[in-house]
């Protein structure tokens, strides 16, 4: 019998998926569509804040959504009330959304004629900072009453985003979360994150985040070149 | 908590090299996995039995090697740990470092006839 011998395999488990997604992100940018992933725990805020985020741009902006949610189409009707296309994406009880289960629901709609796509991911925030998926960019959100030490436990999450929402802020007088303080630790991480106080309930704090998703969208369909986006900066 | 998911990929994966290679018997898969990776070995090898289950890794052993997480300070050029430096340069200060190493999941090898 042989002798065993050792077979060099040298492959990144997450080369699958990267590739995956390049080619998603590229598809989107010739059909001038936006892809935003929307990551945070769950209870964040995520559907109250885009519903109101599409509220505010459905007249200027043709908008879905991708919801992740797990298994329940309660939040896919709830967004396609506020005015946007929803589809809701069956999961099966992963923990975070691949580029290719995104292409499911990319592949469901009229891209030519969608400006932004929105991705309700999973509510986490640790799986689906590892997997890329084809958006253009990563948003997350963190609401108030979950502390400002979230950073420091989750540190991977805040290093993939370009967007850090801070939610919920008209609860802050009840709480001892530090504005000042958890922007000194998510700046450690990640310098180059934009970082909105708002409230999806009250809208506080909404015009200047409408005002970078408007100009992010507008960028991305008169632009040729995919600027690297936070996660693909660090994606191995 | 997306171990499973991986493993059962990197199963398939396995099968597939095995039989480019004419490989019989997989005595050994090696696996390097980052400290920053976001993949906990101890969770890796509480799902290896459940995934290799009548797969041709049914005898095989799982060996983890952990990769430190290593930075470079974009300032200075500085390498330097990233445990007990909280992604702040050692020599400069600077907070503009890039993790170099740490953050892969990779399929190193299997030792196989
Ligand atoms: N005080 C306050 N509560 C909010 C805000 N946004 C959402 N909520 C509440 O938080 C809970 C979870 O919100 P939801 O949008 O369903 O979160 P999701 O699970 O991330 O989609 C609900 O009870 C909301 O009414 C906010 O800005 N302020
Ligand atoms: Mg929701
Ligand atoms: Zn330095």
């Amino acid at each position: 019998m042989d002798a065993f011998r050792v077979i060099e395999i040298k492959q990144s488990v997450y080369a699958d998926n990267n590739a995956e997604a390049d080619r998603l992100r590229g598809e989107m940018k010739n059909s001038k569509t936006f892809l935003l992933n929307l990551m945070s725990s769950p209870g964040s805020g995520k559907t109250t804040f885009l519903k109101r985020t599409i509220g505010e741009l459905k007249n200027d902006l043709k908008i879905a959504v991708l919801e992740a949610d797990i298994d329940s189409d309660v939040d896919a009707r709830a967004v396609a009330e506020a005015g946007a296309e929803a589809v809701q994406l069956h999961t099966g009880g992963m923990c975070h959304l691949t580029a290719g289960m995104t292409r499911q629901g990319t592949e469901t709609l009229d891209s030519e004629n969608i400006d932004l796509v929105v991705i309700e991911n999973i509510g986490n925030l640790i799986c689906p900072a590892e997997f890329d998926t084809g958006a253009a960019a990563n948003v997350m959100i963190l609401s108030v009453p979950e502390g400002d030490d979230k950073p420091l436990k989750y540190p991977n999450m805040f290093s993939v985003c370009d967007v850090l929402l801070i939610n919920k802020i008209d609860v802050q007088p009840y709480f001892d979360f530090n504005v000042d303080l958890c922007t000194e630790r998510v700046r450690k991480l990640n310098p180059d994150i934009r970082i909105f106080t708002l409230s999806g309930k009250t809208g506080e704090g909404f015009s200047p985040w409408i005002q970078w998703l408007k100009n992010a969208v507008r960028e991305w369909q008169v632009s040729d070149r995919i600027q690297e986006n936070a996660l693909m900066k660090t994606r191995h | 908590m997306h171990e499973l998911g991986l493993m059962a990929e990197i199963v398939d994966k396995i099968e597939a090299v095995a039989k480019e290679n004419n490989v019989t018997e997989i005595e050994t898969l090696v696996l390097d996995v980052g400290e920053y990776s976001g993949v906990v070995p101890e969770y890796v090898e509480e799902c290896y039995p459940a995934v290799i289950e009548g797969t041709l890794l049914e005898k095989t052993a799982l060996k983890i090697n952990v990769i430190p997480g290593k930075a470079r300070c974009e300032n200075c050029g500085t390498g330097f740990a990233v445990k007990g430096n909280e992604n702040c340069c050692p020599r400069c200060g600077s907070q503009k470092c890039k993790v170099i190493e740490g953050g892969e999941f990779v399929i190193k090898e299997i030792v196989a006839r």
